[in-house]
């Protein structure tokens, strides 16, 4: 409430994957609208990644939850925006580096999806236990920009829309043991695509911190809330580069088109390494027959799209 | 197949491990001569170019530091302002950091060699860097450890071998941070803040203060060292204490000393380990000052004490590896492998960090990189009494806006629902009631605390504390440590600082002729 992410009468878009944190995110945010008139206007949207055995079943999930709780819901698959799923995409570049190719698109998808509902806002269920493992990641990483930034509770990139984690100090513990209590209705599994062993490490050391003493999680985010990256080392820091090397504006590609170029003409390394991208470049042009992500023209007033509206 | 050979796991499923060195040879990449004897962070080194290579980066670390005002990229001579305390554990790093600054700055001169340029020659008139004599501080801990054998002697005979070098031996106690006669010493005679003395309830989130008489220094200091660390809420609570009341320790001997150099054997594993087990613990607001910390005693009590740590870039193989081949004895400590100790945040931290330093070298420094690179977001709202940095703005108004801490808050922020359901009307009233023993500011030591300290004292865990409280010791009448008490009982005196006085009181009166003259007499000319 503090945080005053929301305004009277927004349209919002909760990402919901039909686990827990969702699920709880979806229902706490229907409660409080109704309980208190926020006002605001709620939708699903949620990503299939097309993962067999994971993504398929938790959408059903989703599906149970828009009946439930009375939500228009928009599903936007990775087959249905870049022609490819989660599952070849694996299948050509192997299990090491498909978390950036799914990273990437995912959001890219989610911003599609909220530009085509129409909504002001996306919130997401990342809980406390999330940012926690992301500051000590992102130090172990030396990842300093995104150190900076994985605290704030809301952001807003100059040509996406607005982000929100409205449950940034709720313990991962907190929010399963509401969905028990609720007795709500979600799915639970891990991405059988994830074999993150850097990752696996920080999620167990958390789990030993809390353990240790349960106040370490939230004591983890007040201190990413309370630095920062001091100004000397931002001014010497590069901007992100928007467009690959030796591209202008003109004929430039974001990271989704050029992880897509990669896929499409078998050289999916070239998202993801110098050398990857040094050899796409040497083989020339893209042909003209690629699958390419077409632009998006906003549509004006309500949603353009058909989303599913519960019976 | 995967490295193990397990038919069964995928093998891109598991990371492929880098080799142990980079190139196709042992030969060291320095010289591109000797045969290699030990890998740096997959760089092959021989014996003969390790020394300077670890003695160059310890140089490199601490010269900048030590000149008052930094000299730039043209360096003049090393001068410092005051003089230097070396901190000494007995352990891995603070061995190496003896022994390089024995050899760097305090070489023992063979009875043959003569001087260049004579006794008098500007070179050899002030050779030291440091002024005075340097000396070797050593905090024994076994107070806080019962059964645990005092090593004063022990280390004392390790820093004698150290022959012909001018160190002063200044072995200290933990319980000295409790005894009022060491701190007097240490102040030159003060005692006058020792009229009154303040107890912590420590059975109250308040963290209430109490006055009680001086005739409650008849207990001894360790038995208040003793019933502090007891009444501590987690073993977290228990090591971070200990490491805050040795840091202080040698702070206080330092500025007492007039040394403007506090050097500590930190390697840039443990610096790793302390990093992130302290973000852990909340102290992101002081994370800089974990690597590089400039500590100014109160107000009139001397320089500030410039804390360095020079073997931050040197990780702790390589110290190990300094200490063994030059024949140093290091007598490290064990405890944090084995009882309660291993689930503390600390210790946990130290297992954390030593698995990463093995499987992923390069982390352990990213570590500490990226944590140089960091600044406190927000104003200072003055020094934590208890450690001593910075502490930040509004820490409280923080903890109580992401929890429910009182239902009278909570009530009174929202109604109806938020309520807890399991009670009644009753009882949330009475719960809602405002204390009657609310306690006002300034007998609460809460606002004088910072985020990690405030933490310390209140964070609860169903592991419990390390130790029950000796008897007849109770939970609500425990001891601070002297510099708590000294800073406390001056904001509390009259006159003390500007939390106590309630402002400037101003006087208007109408200046009389005579009186402005007076003031202007020595200017005006007599009359003839």
């Amino acid at each position: 409430m503090q945080s005053e992410l929301f305004d009277p009468g927004d349209r919002v878009a909760i990402g919901a994957s039909g686990g827990k944190d969702s699920t709880v995110l979806a229902y706490v945010m229907k409660t409080l609208n109704e309980r208190y008139q926020y006002g605001l206007e709620l939708f699903l949207l949620s990503i299939d990644e097309g993962i067999t055995g994971y993504r398929d079943d938790s959408l059903e999930t989703v599906k149970r939850n828009q009946q439930q709780y009375d939500m228009p819901l928009k599903i936007l698959s990775y087959d249905e925006l870049y022609g490819w799923t989660m599952d070849a995409i694996v299948s050509q570049v192997g299990r090491k580096n498909n978390c950036t190719f799914c990273g990437v698109f995912r959001r890219q998808a989610l911003d599609r999806g909220a530009a085509m509902l129409n909504v002001d806002h996306i919130v997401t269920g990342h809980n406390a236990d999330d940012i926690a493992e992301t500051v000590l990641m992102n130090i172990m990483r030396g990842d300093i920009a995104r150190l900076g930034r994985c605290t704030a509770i809301c952001t807003q990139g100059e040509d996406t829309v607005r982000r929100s984690k409205p449950f940034k100090y709720a313990y991962e513990k907190e929010i399963v043991m509401y969905a028990y209590f609720k007795k709500l209705d979600y799915f639970s599994t891990e991405c059988i695509y994830s074999p993150d062993a850097y990752r696996g490490h920080a999620r167990a050391f958390l789990k030993d911190l809390e353990a240790a003493r349960p106040s370490a999680i939230i004591d983890i985010i007040h201190s990413g809330e309370a630095f920062e990256v001091k100004k000397e080392v931002k001014a010497t820091q590069k901007v992100q580069r928007k467009y690959p090397p030796g591209a202008s504006e003109s004929n430039a590609l974001c990271k989704a088109c050029t992880l897509l170029e990669g896929l499409e003409r078998g050289m999916a390394d070239s998202g993801t390494t110098d050398r990857g991208r040094k050899r796409l470049d040497e083989a020339g042009p893209a042909p003209e027959n690629i699958r390419t992500i077409p632009y998006f023209k906003l549509p004006s007033g309500s949603p353009a799209i058909a989303v599913e509206t519960p019976s | 197949m995967a490295s193990c050979d397990n038919p069964n796991v995928d093998s891109d499923a598991l990371m492929t491990r880098r080799q142990k060195y980079d190139g196709k040879t042992k030969i060291c990449v320095k010289c591109k001569e000797g045969a290699g004897n030990i890998v740096i962070r997959y760089a092959v080194y021989c014996k003969t170019c390790f020394f300077p290579l670890i003695q160059m980066r310890f140089k490199k670390s601490l010269e900048p530091s030590i000149n008052p005002v930094p000299d730039g990229a043209r360096r003049k001579t090393l001068k410092a302002g005051g003089s230097l305390v070396v901190a000494f554990s007995g352990g891995t790093g603070s061995t190496a950091l003896l022994d390089l600054v024995a050899k760097t700055y305090f070489p023992v001169r063979n009875n043959g060699e003569t001087l260049k340029g004579g006794k008098d020659h500007p070179r050899n008139a002030d050779q030291g860097v440091w002024k005075g004599k340097p000396a070797v501080c050593y905090v024994e801990v076994c107070g806080a450890f019962p059964g645990e054998k005092d090593r004063t002697e022990e280390i004392q005979n390790m820093v004698q071998r150290y022959l012909g070098q001018p160190f002063e031996y200044i072995p200290l106690r933990l319980e000295d941070s409790f005894d009022p006669m060491w701190w007097s010493t240490i102040r030159g005679g003060e005692s006058a803040s020792f009229a009154r003395t303040l107890r912590l309830d420590m059975t109250d989130e308040d963290l209430r203060l109490t006055e009680a008489s001086s005739s409650s220094f008849n207990d001894s200091p360790l038995n208040r060292l003793k019933a502090y660390l007891s009444s501590l809420p987690t073993q977290t609570a228990f090591h971070s204490a200990i490491q805050n009341l040795i840091r202080l320790l040698l702070l206080h001997i330092a500025a007492s000393r007039k040394a403007s150099h506090l050097l500590l054997g930190t390697s840039l594993t443990s610096l790793s380990v302390n990093l992130i087990s302290g973000i852990s613990q909340g102290t992101g607001f002081s994370v800089s000052e974990e690597a590089k910390e400039e500590w100014y005693p109160q107000p009139g009590r001397g320089m500030p004490v410039r804390v360095i740590r020079p073997l931050r870039d040197i990780g702790m193989k390589e110290c190990a590896m300094w200490d063994w081949w030059c024949g140093l004895r290091v007598d490290g400590q064990t405890r944090h492998l084995n009882g309660s100790w291993k689930h503390a945040i600390g210790a946990l931290a130290r297992d954390f960090i030593f698995g990463l330093e093995t499987d992923y070298p390069a982390t352990v420094s990213t570590i500490a990189r990226t944590c140089a690179k960091l600044a406190p977001k927000h104003g200072s709202e003055g020094t934590c009494v208890l450690c001593e940095r910075p502490a930040q703005d509004g820490v409280q108004e923080w903890k109580s806006r992401i929890s429910i801490r009182s239902y009278s808050e909570a009530s009174s922020a929202v109604s109806g629902n938020t309520r807890p359901p399991h009670l009644n009307e009753e009882e949330i009233s009475n719960l809602t009631k405002p204390s009657a023993s609310s306690t006002p500011a300034n007998s609460s030591l809460t606002p004088h605390l910072c985020y990690a300290c405030h933490t310390l004292l209140t964070s609860r865990s169903n592991r419990g504390t390390s130790a029950p409280l000796p008897t007849g010791r109770a939970a609500e009448k425990i001891s601070l440590p002297v510099w708590v008490n000294a800073t406390l009982a001056a904001s509390r005196s009259p006159g003390g600082d500007e939390d106590s006085t309630p402002g400037e009181v101003v006087q208007t009166i109408k200046m009389r002729r005579v009186d402005m003259k007076s003031q202007i007499s020595e200017l005006l000319l007599a009359d003839d």
